[in-house]
């Protein structure tokens, strides 16, 4: 033992990280315990948005619970309802419209596109760069102009409903949808020489924050923090719903370009990539769409069957599971969400050792939680 | 707990030339993104708007303020019961035999007498489920946004009350 060391030794400084940090995007708290400017230990503290979205479902009707899957994830809304729709409707055996299918396939992408725009914009600002911010705000108040012309609202959509759709979009809907893709393409070239080549960008990214492939099979790792590491797994190939076994598109995985496999910056471009992909998807989507109705038959009354189901769907930011049980009333029995953002959060504490306090900024921003999905 | 895995140290020293090379390539690749921020500058449609001078123009369909047009309700409790926040306060008597017939404007028999509807707006989650139960459509989702007011109480709003009653020439299309 070198005792020299020993007694140079100093004491680790007690930081709260949070509850109100900008770059916890929400009220996450971090305990850290630093030496000087290393992090020497991270602890997550959550629970600051709980609302007891499980157990007050259970005494609500399931039509009436979609509002309130809404606000798990309010950056994806629609993979939230999507999601909800879908379990109850395996469990029902509702058969969805084609039309309607479609559209839900082409609000989830669009969706996603607008949660990654979202990340890349605030990602941008954790690192100091403070206008991606608004060009990438600037796109994704396009989708959400045209989610608020299909469903109402802006951000808490109640749009996909059990059977369907709420209402129907218009052709002019498709031509903006169409339009808003062609657009997207030439703004994420613009984007990556505004940041994803920016060398002050790639230091503070490339090698920071690394998740090895063993951390992501050990704690159960999903969406793009998988992908960055170099696994090629995502539902909507691997276990398709809807019509993703349709659609032709690749899945975008972490190459280790700028550093290691599995940094920040992988992270950062596999959500980049993805939106192209999801640009790909939305394309097939309308060339697909033909017209009908958006709603199946649905009881008035819903009252689901007895039984127990688990069933997962690929959010941006990653897998979210519902577990539903039902005793064949109108109320769910028990509804457990498995959120994708508690999973990562938990593996911020393995991330920390070691790291500079600004690339602990770094990491947290490239898992990308919500914490609303977080406490649910 | 290890993490050895989790950074990967950087030992190497960097060079002199190197170090210039680094600084000379973080200029240059900022300067790129600098010229697409310059491109913005001019000939590029402002997006934002000067909110209380130009007011933006929601969609038709969008979902704000909750009203109900008191006269054409049928106190069925369809949108009380769908509602997932328990809103929606109803209260009604059973009509006198002998009192006038009343009509709905689709034409469903009004038998019972509103003696309250209030929703409690500050509770209200904006979700929709209210307006598409009500079988006469007398309850709706407005475009009227700008209702913000000072205390709670005022949130809450009787829809029997003249004034309240008064906002409908203002915020509902027929």
């Amino acid at each position: 033992m070198d005792v020299n060391q020993e007694k140079l030794k100093t004491e680790l400084l007690t930081v709260n990280m949070g509850p109100q940090h900008p770059a916890t995007h929400g009220v996450l708290r971090v305990e850290i315990k630093t030496d000087s400017e290393i992090v020497a230990e991270a602890i997550p503290h959550i629970g600051y948005l709980h609302r007891c979205k499980e157990k007050h479902s259970e005494s609500l009707d399931y039509r009436g619970v979609i509002p309130y899957v809404d606000r798990m994830d309010y950056l994806a809304a629609m993979n939230m309802e999507l999601g909800y729709c879908l379990t109850i409707e395996k469990m029902l055996g509702t058969e969805v419209p084609k039309r309607a299918t479609y559209i839900r396939m082409v609000c989830a992408e669009l969706q996603r596109i607008a949660s990654h725009l979202m990340f890349f914009g605030t990602y941008a600002i954790d690192l100091g760069a403070f206008s991606p911010f608004l060009y990438a705000f600037q796109k994704r108040e396009e989708i959400l102009r045209l989610f608020e012309e299909f469903s109402g609202a802006r951000l808490l959509y109640n749009y996909i409903w059990i059977g369907g759709v709420w209402n129907d979009i218009t052709d002019k809907h498709i031509e903006r949808i169409l339009k808003f893709c062609d657009e997207l393409s030439e703004e994420l070239k613009k984007y990556d020489t505004l940041v994803s080549q920016n060398r002050i960008f790639i230091e503070r990214t490339a090698n920071v924050g690394l998740i090895s492939q063993t951390l992501c099979y050990e704690y159960g790792l999903t969406g793009p923090l998988l992908r960055g590491s170099g696994i090629k797994w995502d539902l909507r190939k691997n276990r398709p719903y809807c019509f993703y076994d349709k659609m032709e598109f690749e899945i975008p995985v972490g190459l280790g370009e700028k550093g290691t496999l599995g940094d920040c910056y992988d992270r950062y471009s596999v959500r980049m990539r993805e939106m192209i992909e999801s640009i790909k998807i939305i394309r097939q989507c309308l060339q697909g769409i033909e017209a009908g109705p958006v709603m199946g038959k649905v009881a008035k009354v819903l009252k689901v069957p007895a039984g127990e189901i688990y069933f997962r769907t690929e959010c941006p930011r990653g897998e979210l599971g519902y577990h539903l049980i039902s005793d064949g009333s109108k109320k769910p029995y028990r509804l457990k969400v498995k959120s994708s953002c508690f999973t990562h959060v938990s593996v911020l504490p393995e991330l920390a050792p070691g790291q500079m306090i600004a690339d602990l900024v770094a990491t947290i921003g490239s898992i990308d939680i919500v914490l609303g999905e977080v406490d649910r | 707990m290890s993490s050895q895995h989790n950074h990967a140290t950087v030992s190497h020293e960097l060079s002199l030339g190197q170090y210039f090379d680094n600084i000379k390539t973080a200029v240059i690749t900022t300067f790129k993104g600098m010229m697409i921020t310059l491109k913005y500058v001019y000939g590029v449609r402002p997006v934002t708007i000067e909110y209380p001078e130009v007011k933006e123009e929601l969609p038709e369909i969008s979902r704000s303020r909750l009203y109900n047009d008191a006269e054409n309700c049928i106190s069925c409790l369809q949108c009380a019961s769908a509602c997932p926040v328990d809103c929606i306060y109803i209260s009604a008597n059973r009509r006198a035999t002998d009192a006038p017939a009343l009509k709905t404007k689709d034409g469903t028999a009004i038998k019972l007498d509103l003696t309250m509807y209030t929703i409690d707006t500050a509770l209200c989650c904006y979700c929709g489920l209210c307006t598409t139960v009500c079988p006469t459509s007398c309850l709706t989702h407005t475009t009227d946004y700008e209702y913000a007011s000072y205390t709670v109480d005022q949130m809450k709003y009787d829809y029997l009350a003249p004034e309240v009653r008064a906002w409908r020439t203002r915020i509902v299309k027929d």
